[in-house]
């Protein structure tokens, strides 16, 4: 503060000895420069004490690892709705849901096999557990299919102990956490369902929220922090491992930090999260708090940009894997 | 505190001045104005004689709204439009709300009312519900059969407020209480609800509240049960309650409908209603196609506000943009965008059946190499809506080519 003053008495002194100037237009000009300088500096010390975010963080340094479109060899990917990357096997799982299959690639990205199965109608969830069995959302049956490749299993999971909502139970995408429990989003009745992985209910989420219409994706965090978004309404909500809200964050509107309609997110190593806003053809990186860092891409059709995103998938090098239409970009921060 | 004893003493003088000379100027001016205007403009004088007139002509102030020297406005008038006529008329008192009648939003009060005189009330142009048909056509209207009778008459106000409302379709009240300031709950207004009670209800959901073919101007189209007076398949005998809770009870006649919901994509969210089915559709009656609870677009942006908004700015938009169901699929979909027929939905039901076939080659093999997938209309067209013709997603003479023709 001290050297603001001086630097405004500065400007008084400035004023008055050039308004003794003869040249009066002169005068003027450079009085009215000193006033901005002024300006600039109390919006400059305004800044500090009032952080307010001016414009919108753009980070700029990602680069393309992989495109994923699929080839003569694997086929066109038709829909593909939901990836992860196993970090045991290294290995890439993708619901190719138009093809009904699940096709998996190595970590360079090429193609490696693929299941097919009178059980797998139209695979949209994909997740993993330690054991290496497969919990896959199919909707095509609405229901969650287990998959055993070991045993050569291919069955629906049988939920159990669900407590009866308003509406039937309709699954919808799926998360894991490191006990292996199963995060299901029940559409219909507003909640989250958490499942151990034998299909045992264990207990529900509810959000209590006005703005709350339903949620559109899930995931949960090696701490037991659970994520989730609700497209409708735009808004990413965060629960501790107890199921209690801790922030809710977004919002549907056009302004830094809202969203337009955010369809999924990921967790990164550091906490980050990454919500992809499919309208505005971006990925907004958010603190645990709610706090915008960056946004990554810029809608369009070329690489690195996004037309149509719907997934998200951040693995444990921080590539980011991101359905995009009929194709998978992989990017690297 | 003498400087401001003095300073305070000067700015007193100044204003008591000040405001004796103006009043002494208007007061003498006041009906020489209007008699050195009417040396000119003596039609004026007949203007006054009409039932109704405006305070300031009836006062002789024509300088209220008109600069008798120079202004920027035509017919000489001091400001523009409805700014002018909020100098008086207070614009916080009845303008402003969620819905403004376009008029009002857009100042041009002098669509309904005359500025001078009228013999009909509130300076109107034309008397009740001939003002309305101006703008919105009568066919549309009261061209059915059975008409409301306040529409008969022509008292549009009686349920809508000209200018501004916090309720969809500028309605005085909320829809529910609207109709009950008339319809009051009597033996034979209950006889006509097979004895349910309705009090409260939305009757909008089943009636049209201007015209319609049907005896209590009823919807067009009804549900089966509900136009065969077979209430009980879905309620509580002489209970609105229902029989079963959630979709299952639709599911129950419905029985195939889920299966439009097995898909890639599916619009399986309850939203903002308590029960999934009603979320789009009305379960007696609607004007609309598929019993949905509104027009088409109102229940689709009732979600998609971002959708809304991104049409409504685009200068260009698809001639079909409204009527969503005409491309896309409401239960769900395995294409991309929840299209009905996939990247051939816009050769469906013929609208653009030559496309491809005689313009830029699009289809599985022609690869976008941009994207590296395959081309369809929607590679260069947005059918949402854009700033450029043809609802191109580029600049048409150059820049829309250049994407993958590289100079």
């Amino acid at each position: 503060m001290c050297s603001m003053s001086s630097n405004v008495s500065g400007a008084k002194v400035m004023i008055r000895k050039i308004n003794t100037n003869d040249n009066g237009q002169q005068a003027s000009y450079i009085s009215w420069k000193v006033f901005s300088y002024i300006q600039l500096l109390i919006l400059f010390v305004l800044y500090f004490l009032f952080p307010v975010q001016l414009y919108s963080k753009e980070k700029a340094e990602i680069k393309v690892v992989a495109v994923i479109s699929g080839d003569e060899i694997v086929g066109k990917l038709n829909k593909p709705s939901g990836l992860f990357f196993d970090e045991i096997r290294k290995r890439l799982y993708v619901a190719d849901s138009g093809n009904n299959r699940l096709i998996s690639f190595d970590s360079e990205f090429k193609y490696l096999n693929e299941l097919s199965h009178e059980e797998l109608i139209l695979p949209t969830s994909i997740v993993r557990n330690k054991e290496g069995h497969f919990f896959i959302l199919d909707n095509g049956k609405a229901d969650i299919i287990f998959i055993d490749l070991e045993k050569k299993v291919v069955e629906p999971l049988s939920l159990t102990g669900i407590p009866p909502g308003k509406e039937k139970f309709v699954p919808g995408r799926i998360a894991i956490d490191k006990a292996n429990r199963l995060y299901i989003i029940d559409k219909l009745n507003k909640r989250l369902l958490i499942v151990e992985q034998t299909g045992k209910f264990v207990r529900e989420i509810t959000v209590k929220d006005k703005n709350f219409l339903g949620l559109t994706d899930v995931r949960v965090d090696n701490n037991g922090d659970i994520y989730a978004v609700d497209a409708v309404s735009g808004s990413v909500y965060v629960f501790d491992n107890k199921g209690e809200m801790v922030s809710r964050f977004g919002g549907r509107a056009s302004s830094i930090g809202t969203l337009r309609f955010p369809v999924s997110l990921a967790i990164d190593k550091n906490g980050l999260i990454y919500v992809v806003d499919q309208h505005a053809g971006k990925v907004s990186v958010f603190d645990k708090k709610g706090s915008l860092q960056y946004t990554i891409a810029k809608p369009g059709v070329k690489e690195g940009e996004l037309s149509n995103p719907s997934y998200i998938f951040i693995d444990r090098e921080g590539r980011i894997y991101l359905i995009d239409g009929n194709r998978i970009q992989v990017f690297k921060e | 505190m003498k400087f401001f004893s003095y300073a305070l003493g000067i700015i007193i003088c100044f204003v008591v001045i000040v405001g004796f000379e103006e009043t002494s100027i208007y007061a003498k001016s006041k009906v020489d104005t209007f008699a050195l205007c009417l040396e000119c403009h003596p039609k004026t004088k007949d203007l006054t004689m009409k039932g109704r007139v405006h305070q300031p002509l009836k006062e002789g102030k024509c300088t209220e709204c008109h600069n008798p020297h120079v202004s920027k406005h035509p017919t000489l008038l001091s400001d523009i439009g409805g700014e002018l006529c909020y100098n008086c008329h207070d614009r916080k008192k009845g303008f402003i709300g969620i819905v403004v009648h376009r008029p009002v939003e857009e100042g041009n009060c002098l669509v309904c009312h005359n500025a001078h005189s009228s013999d009909i009330k509130a300076l109107l142009k034309k008397a009740g519900g001939d003002g309305c048909f101006s703008c919105h056509p009568k066919e549309g209207i009261i061209a059915k059969k059975n008409i409301h009778p306040e529409v008969r008459k022509g008292n549009c106000s009686s349920c809508h407020n000209p200018h501004a409302s916090d309720r969809e379709g500028l309605l005085n009240k909320d829809r529910r209480s609207l109709c009950a300031g008339c319809h009051t709950e009597t033996v034979a207004f209950a006889n006509m609800h097979m004895g349910y009670k309705v009090g409260g209800s939305d009757c909008l959901g089943c009636h049209s509240p201007h015209s319609s073919n049907r005896k209590g101007i009823l919807k067009a189209s009804l549900h089966k049960p509900f136009e065969e007076n077979k209430c009980s398949s879905c309620h509580v005998a002489g209970s609105t309650a229902v029989v079963r809770t959630g979709m299952s009870l639709c599911v129950d006649c419905h029985k195939t409908s889920m299966e439009g919901f097995n898909k890639i994509s599916n619009h399986l969210i309850l939203g903002k209603n308590d029960s999934f089915c009603n979320s789009c559709h009305n379960p007696h009656a609607s004007d609309e196609r598929y019993l949905l609870k509104d027009k088409e677009k109102r229940v689709c942006y009732e979600c998609h506000t971002d959708t809304k908004d991104y049409v409504a700015k685009s200068a260009h938009k698809h001639p079909k943009i409204g009527e969503c169901l005409d491309c896309h699929v409401a239960h769900g979909s395995n294409a991309l965008f929840f299209l009905s027929k996939g990247s051939n939905t816009c050769s469906q039901e013929k609208c653009h059946e030559t496309q491809g076939t005689f313009t830029h080659p699009i289809g599985e093999k022609i690869i976008d190499p941009r994207s590296k997938v395959a081309m369809d209309c929607s590679t260069c067209h947005n059918p949402m809506g854009s700033p450029e013709s043809s609802i191109l997603r580029f600049e048409k003479d150059k820049e829309l080519c250049v994407q993958c023709h590289q100079m």
